[in-house]
């Protein structure tokens, strides 16, 4: 029946609006930017991963992941290979004859397709030495391709989008197309496999203003029909299959194929949206326009959520997601310019890793250093005893350990122990010491706030002498101007005035202290006096309104 | 008895109001009110009401029905006021039953008796205490000791402070109405223990008196001799101090009596006793370096002879004193006590344990202390919800019961400090009978003996039978610093199983840290001032407000601003948004620090809840009304979830209204800021209209706002008289209480009719209370009537409630209550009124047309009425099966076969039976019967 103690609770102040939110931070955590500017400054048109779906997982789940460390750039006639762990050019694929499009790696990592200029398509081997060799080669269409995608569900499975108006779909070893579909009445640009429909569903969007779905069961012309009042630039089904995004000139729709309705116009770009990549699991969508800005959406509401510019017009992008949990890796983005921009999210151990080189950086030369050094040794002898635990526990199943370390008792901090004891004074020092390592003026704030409210605020001011008011004067100083912190301040201020004043002739540092007070506050004031005016005069105008 | 209003229906708290239509012609966009004049009866007659009614006990009230003579008053009207449950744990040491299967708790109306192993009560035995109540005492009548006899463990005695003793067997709950007398008038001790006489053992009472103002005799009684009715005991022992406790132990061979600050330790003379008339006792006297504020013996007997007796005293400075050995000691001169001192303030108990080799004590600190006695070590047990009062050891020494100043009694084992039961009763403003052992010494600080503000109280729309109060720490924490009220915490009390359910911290406590200041002024929490469910019961706005205490601001005077304004201007004032869980946990949602404001942080006078949506709105001193709605939390257009992944809500304010101020005079020079002195908000039943009563300035307003435009639609005048109290909304009409209770028809724009409260002192005003029930359209009030001798509202303070029906301005019941009653509630789900009163007791005042009320106090049920004849053990048996189920009074009829196995039934299916309703708004009997039956006729699955 005993009520549990609870270590003091930080005040909590008004939030008001937040200047960082939790979804700015976690996309500005994409950072280390690596540049790479591709050979002769061609623009960067394509980027893409291999998409790590169930089926190819079920395969040979070690082989996915070992292989599945590439992803595609497409750069004027030439296809690059890079490294998602190290970020590193691996092979350059140059055998084509024209500009490239779409150079897409197969799910399982092994072989690589890509489209051209001129009509051909080819599918490479990705392994191997240093030069690619062509697998296949069809030259059906007679027209650029510009989209070529593998099934994200049959391995032997791709579709094909040419400016010749027709979509076409490939089985790898035949040479005829399995299926082709016509209907566009333009260039079709760009094209997707639409989830969940077993390689049946395509989605594409033409120059011809329209974003059509196709269905490889159903014979004739497209099934569905949007029409949009610019060229389509991009397409992106969302994982469910029942939402597609098309990016028509400066505006992005969201389409629903169930209600058969356009759900949504964004209209955040000034300039045509060029690509659109999914991230976190599909719960985020990133887009990329030609005005430089990379904006990444929230799929609910299809609010922007972050954004950031780059220095070229944008014409493609990806957030490359990696592991077992398809955690988004890099941010890569291809301009106009060439330049290839990774930006890179640190995850588990590695951000752990950069943060302690950081921390040791920044202590470099003070004494903090030492307690860096002290402490990662503390670690290592913990993880050797952890070590010889494991050795003593090498004939016995199990090992209870002596102490239940989950619920040990946090060990409370000095202040803490302080303000619990009732050494109210000494707490009071420990929280205001604006020099030490663990200062936060919240916990200043939270312990006067406390002490004000068990009427222990005299207390813990009385009987110091001119070394220990000196921190509380210059504490007061600093906050007395915010806001939040004025009330205990004032109390605080009032305190000392009325048990130290006489001992001010007699002290100059303290002295000092008490004018450096006063300056503040009359600034303050001064400002206050400022803000009475204007308020006086809108109420004038207010008055004479009603 | 009397009727108790007058032919004119006048009460004693109220008096027709005689009305002159004002003229109003000068405010032309003010209505006009027809109202019904009313011829003023002569108010000669009104001032005898109080004391009319003030011949009224617990046990027989009797609602007055008709107003005989009355014309108006509907003859099928039938109001009743049920008998009261519940009441207040007195500071008596709780009684375990021998075979450490019940404990006895000691209420200040009555004797309750409780199940160890289920917690729950068994039997209650009101003490009928009022009977002889003198009106002119201003310390009523009340119980100072209860013993269990020694002789016959079926048996307890109850003294009272006037002299009667009652014997009551407290399996059956007789005994109760035939009380023996004695010829005393100022009762402070007695204790009981069994003497062996040659040829039998019987009970022997010592009671210790105070004669004069400062003298005690102690008195020894038998059973016999208070049969026979002499009144006179035999005079053992008299001194010239003040008494305050006694202890009779060994068998008859020992006597502790402790005045202010000395003990008087009395020893058998004879070594054997051959009858009662030759009991003689040795007296020795020595002092104390302190005032005893509690007291224990340990006697050690051999071959019935006394060897020796330990005696530990606890002082109201926090010292104990342990005297071992004391007569040795007394003999030989040598007595030399050992002195322990951890405790702060009073101990408020101290305990030896049954080896003597430990001390267990407790006081306001809350901890309770256990001393290793030769190892001079303690350990302790943190942390307790309020004072320690009194502490028990059981029989065989395996349990403590530590009964707690927050009106709970629970039973720790010894082993592993864990309670195995625990007793919660309703918490109230009490106004206690005897002085709190705290008082004993002069304190900078002086408890309040006042009631001045009502329990802050609401019930639960989803469960209808609880009850939400705000409370503090126990009554000392709550009243401790005089001035204001600390109550940082809600009591939910389920009034179907009358038990407190759970306790939530809605501010600040200091459960866990010290309680007093280095200069030993009691530390105050913040007081929750409202509380408000939204209709579907998921949200509750609660308000709580605290200022530094006046003494802590002395530093902070410039100018000509005074302490009490320096203190203002610290004041916190909060306004909080909790959502209820299904569990009935509360989680903060929202927390708006200022929500009403000028410069300084203004009062927040009332909040509301909207009828037909969750939405709030509050009135507060700044002369705004806000509307409170809530919105998922948005951030960048997303939601914002929390841990569990559900969307986080929050609560704003969607709309602010500033309240018209009537011009009045031109000439009145123009006040920088109006003065808003009280204010109430109520809205419509439909939720369309908000009505707020405020007084600005002098003036009462009433204004209807449209809550969906914020347009203010109407402004009433002249319909309110002084600070407004409260406002409620019921159908077309508003009944308002300020110095008035008026009911204004909001369509007819007509008061309809208006009656003055009689009583206008301050402390007056502040407690009368309205109660809307929107069920059976009748309202009740509630007023205090202050003792004819005093002005505040202190002990002897009496409270009427009045309950009118909309349509009749006759009243449809008036009745006096014997104590002030602290809080008033419509029974949800019913057609009566809940109310809790000043001894923690409550009532249930009940419309009999509407439905057959059943509400059958505890002692109605009948356990075995052959308990007597057989063996104790088996009657035991039987009770555990009919675990406390109050309303089966046909439980004895059930058979339980010996042979069979007990039906396993857990705890809480026979609480969740009774759960749906409060007790006196009952579904059919026989439907619970045959749930509960049903219960214990099925057979385990796993027996044989």
């Amino acid at each position: 029946m005993a009520a549990e103690v609870q270590p003091l609770p930080l005040v909590k102040l008004p939030s008001g609006p937040s200047p960082v939110t939790p979804e700015q931070r976690y996309w500005r955590s994409f950072k280390n930017q690596k540049s790479h500017t591709s050979t002769a400054t061609w623009p960067i048109s394509h980027i893409s991963f291999p998409a790590q779906t169930g089926a190819v997982l079920s395969n040979s789940m070690v082989a996915a992941t070992k292989l599945n460390d590439l992803f595609a750039v497409t750069s004027g006639p030439r296809v690059d290979i890079f490294s998602i762990r190290k970020r590193e050019l691996l092979k350059t694929i140059g055998r084509f004859d024209s500009e490239a499009h779409s150079g897409e790696i197969r799910a399982d990592g092994r072989v690589l397709v890509a489209g051209e200029d001129s009509g051909k398509m080819q599918v490479f081997d990705v392994g191997g030495g240093t030069r690619a060799v062509i697998l296949k080669t069809w030259h059906i269409h007679k027209q650029p391709v510009w989209v070529t995608k593998w099934s994200p569900t049959e391995l032997t499975t791709l579709m094909s989008c040419s400016d010749d108006k027709t979509v076409r779909l490939w089985d790898l070893p035949s040479n005829n197309p399995s299926h082709t579909f016509t209907g566009h009445s333009d260039y079709v640009r760009s094209g997707a496999f639409i989830p969940g429909g077993n390689s049946n569903m395509l989605v594409t969007g033409s120059y011809d203003e329209t974003v059509r779905v196709w269905d490889a069961r159903t014979p004739g012309g497209s099934v569905f029909t949007f029409k949009h009042k610019d060229p389509i630039e991009e397409v992106l089904p969302l994982p469910g299959g029942t939402t597609l995004l098309a990016a028509s000139g400066n505006t992005i729709s969201v389409l629903d194929l169930v209600a058969a309705k356009p759900l949504r116009l964004i209209t955040n770009h000034q300039k045509t949206v060029t690509s659109l990549s999914l991230a976190s699991n599909g719960k985020r969508v990133v887009s990329g326009s030609l005005d430089g800005h990379v904006k990444v959406f929230e799929t609910s509401n299809w609010n922007v959520v972050f954004g950031s510019k780059y220095p070229s017009p944008i014409l493609s992008l990806s957030v490359i997601a990696a592991g077992a949990a398809q955690e988004d890796r890099h941010l890569a983005v291809g301009m106009q310019s060439g330049v290839l921009a990774i930006r890179t999210k640190l995850s588990g151990a590695a951000a752990e890793k950069a943060r302690e080189r950081a921390a040791i950086e920044a202590a470099i030369g003070t004494s903090a250093l030492d307690k860096i050094d002290a402490r990662n040794a503390k670690r290592k002898r913990a993880a050797v005893s952890n070590k010889n635990m494991d050795m003593l526990g090498e004939n016995v199943d199990v090992i209870i350990p002596t102490s239940d370390t989950g619920s040990r008792k946090k060990k409370l901090k000095p202040w803490q122990r302080n303000y619990k004891d009732g050494f109210y004074a000494a707490c009071l020092d420990e929280v205001i010491d604006m020099s030490g390592p663990e200062y936060q003026p919240l916990v200043a704030l939270t312990v006067l706030v406390a002490l004000r409210h068990r009427s222990a605020l005299r207390e813990a001011l009385e009987g110091r002498d001119e070394v220990s008011i000196i921190p509380l004067l210059k504490w007061v100083s600093k906050y007395i101007v915010d806001p939040r912190y004025l009330s205990i301040c004032v109390d605080v201020s009032f305190h000392l005035y009325d048990l130290y004043s006489e001992h001010v002739a007699g002290n100059s540092e303290l002295a000092e202290l008490f004018q450096a007070l006063l300056g503040k506050v009359s600034r303050a004031a001064s400002k206050a006096q400022a803000a009475i005016e204007v308020a006086g005069m809108l109420e004038t105008l207010t008055l004479g309104n009603n | 008895m009397r009727s108790k209003s007058d032919t004119n229906g006048d009460t004693a708290s109220l008096k027709k109001r005689k009305r002159e239509p004002k003229d109003d012609s000068a405010q032309s966009q003010q209505k006009k009110h027809r109202r019904k004049t009313k011829q003023e009866k002569a108010d000669a007659l009104n001032g005898q009401g109080a004391d009319q009614t003030s011949h009224t006990n617990d046990t027989n009230l009797q609602p007055i029905n008709g107003h005989s003579g009355l014309s108006g008053v509907s003859s099928q009207s039938q109001w009743k006021v049920q008998p009261p449950m519940g009441g207040r744990m007195l500071n008596i040491d709780p009684i375990f039953s021998p075979d450490e299967k019940f404990l006895i708790i000691t209420y200040n109306t009555s004797i309750q008796v409780f199940s160890i192993e289920s917690s729950l009560p068994i039997r209650r035995i009101p003490i009928p205490l009022t009977e002889t109540d003198d009106e002119n005492a201003t310390t009523p009548a009340h119980i100072v000791s209860t013993s269990l006899s020694k002789t016959e463990g079926g048996y307890i005695w109850v003294a009272c402070s006037d002299g009667r003793i009652w014997n009551i067997n407290w399996r059956l709950g007789t005994g109760s109405d035939t009380p023996f007398t004695i010829t005393s008038s100022n009762l402070v001790d007695m204790s009981v223990d069994a003497i062996d006489l040659p040829n039998s053992k019987i009970d022997v009472l010592l009671i210790l008196q105070k004669t004069a103002s400062s003298s005690s005799q102690i008195f020894a009684y038998t059973r016999e001799s208070l049969l026979e009715g002499k009144g006179e005991g035999l005079l053992l022992h008299s001194f010239d101090e003040s008494p305050q406790m006694l202890r009779f132990a060994a068998s008859g061979r020992l006597v502790v009596a402790a005045a202010k600050t000395a003990l008087h330790i009395g020893h058998l003379k004879a070594s054997k006793i051959t009858s009662i008339d030759t009991l003689k006792f040795d007296f020795h006297s020595f002092d104390l370096p302190d005032i005893i504020s509690s007291l224990d013996v340990r006697p050690v007997l051999k071959d019935k002879k006394l060897i020796r007796a330990d005696v530990v005293v606890g002082c109201a400075r926090g010292a104990i004193y342990l005297y071992n050995d004391v007569l040795s000691g007394i003999a030989e001169r040598t007595l030399q006590p050992r002195k322990l001192h951890w405790h702060r303030r009073v101990v408020h108990s101290v305990k030896l344990s049954r080896d003597g080799n430990y001390l267990i004590s407790g006081g306001a600190e809350t901890v309770l202390v256990l001393w290793q006695i030769d190892a001079g070590r303690t350990e302790t047990l943190p942390h307790l919800s309020a004072t320690i009062e009194n502490i028990t050891i059981s029989p065989r020494g395996s349990s403590y019961a530590v009964h707690l100043d927050d009106n709970s009694t629970m039973v720790l084992s010894t082993a592993e400090m864990k309670p195995t039961m625990y007793v919660s009763g309703i918490q109230s403003l009490v106004l206690e009978e005897t002085p709190s052992k705290e008082s004993l010494v002069r304190r900078v600080w002086r408890s309040a003996d006042e009631i001045s503000a009502p329990v802050v109280a609401t019930s639960n729309p989803r469960n209808p039978s609880q009850m939400f109060l705000c409370v503090g720490n126990g009554q000392q924490a709550t009243q401790g610093a005089g001035t204001t009220v600390s109550a940082p915490l809600v009591q939910v009390f389920d009034l179907a199983s009358f038990q407190g359910v759970a306790k939530h911290a809605i501010a600040r406590t200091n459960a866990t840290k010290a309680n007093i200041t280095r200069d030993g002024v009691p530390i105050m929490e913040p007081t929750a001032t409202s509380l408000s469910f939204s209709q579907d019961g998921k949200w509750l706005a609660s308000i709580d407000e605290w200022q530094p205490p006046e003494r802590d601001t002395a530093a902070f005077l410039t100018g000509s601003k005074t302490i009490a304004e320096a203190a203002r201007q610290r004041k916190e004032i909060y306004l909080k948004f909790w959502e209820v869980h299904e569990d009935n946990s509360l989680e903060l949602v929202t927390r708006v620090n200022e929500a009403h404001h000028t410069d300084l942080p203004q009062a927040i006078f009332d909040v509301a809840s909207d009828p037909v949506s969750s939405r709030f709105a509050t009135i507060g001193n700044d002369g705004v009304v806000r509307f409170w709605s809530t919105q998922y939390r948005m951030r960048d257009g997303l939601a914002v979830k929390g841990h569990d992944g559900e969307p986080l809500r929050s609560w704003y304010c969607s709309r602010a209204v500033t309240l018209p101020v009537r011009e009045k005079q031109e000439d009145i020079v123009e006040e920088t800021r109006k003065v808003f002195h009280s204010g109430a908000v109520a809205y419509s039943e439909d939720g369309s209209i908000l009505f707020a009563a405020y007084r600005v300035s002098t003036e009462g307003l009433v204004v209807a706002i449209d809550t969906q435009t914020g347009t203010i639609r109407d402004v009433v005048s002249g319909i309110i008289r002084g600070e407004v109290r409260s406002i409620q909304s019921m159908g077309s009409c508003l009944i308002l209480l300020s110095e008035d209770i008026a009911v204004y028809d909001t369509v007819s724009d007509e008061l309809l009719y208006s009656y003055k409260l009689k009583d206008t002192s301050c402390a007056a005003k502040r407690l009368a209370q309205l109660a809307v029930n929107h069920q059976s359209r009748t309202f009740a009030l509630v007023a205090p009537v202050p003792h004819p001798r005093q002005d505040k509202l202190k002990k002897g303070a009496r409270s009427e409630l009045t309950v009118f029906s909309l349509e009749d301005q006759e009243p449809q019941l008036v009745q006096s209550f014997p104590h002030l009653i602290t809080s008033v509630l419509a029974a949800p789900g019913s057609s009566g009124f809940v109310v809790v009163d000043s001894a923690a007791q409550i009532w249930a005042v009940t419309d009999a047309v509407e439905q057959p009320v059943i509400l059958k106090s505890m002692d109605d049920l009948n356990m075995d009425d052959t308990a007597e004849t057989q063996p104790v053990q088996d009657a035991l048996v039987l009770q555990d099966e009919e675990i406390s189920d109050e309303e089966m009074e046909d439980a004895d009829q059930m058979e339980v076969d010996d042979d069979d196995h007990a039906a396993v039934v857990a705890q809480q299916h026979v609480v969740q039976t009774f759960n749906v309703a409060p007790t006196f708004a009952f579904a059919p009997l026989d439907g619970s019967f045959s749930v509960m039956a049903a219960m214990w006729s099925a057979k385990p699955a796993y027996s044989e």
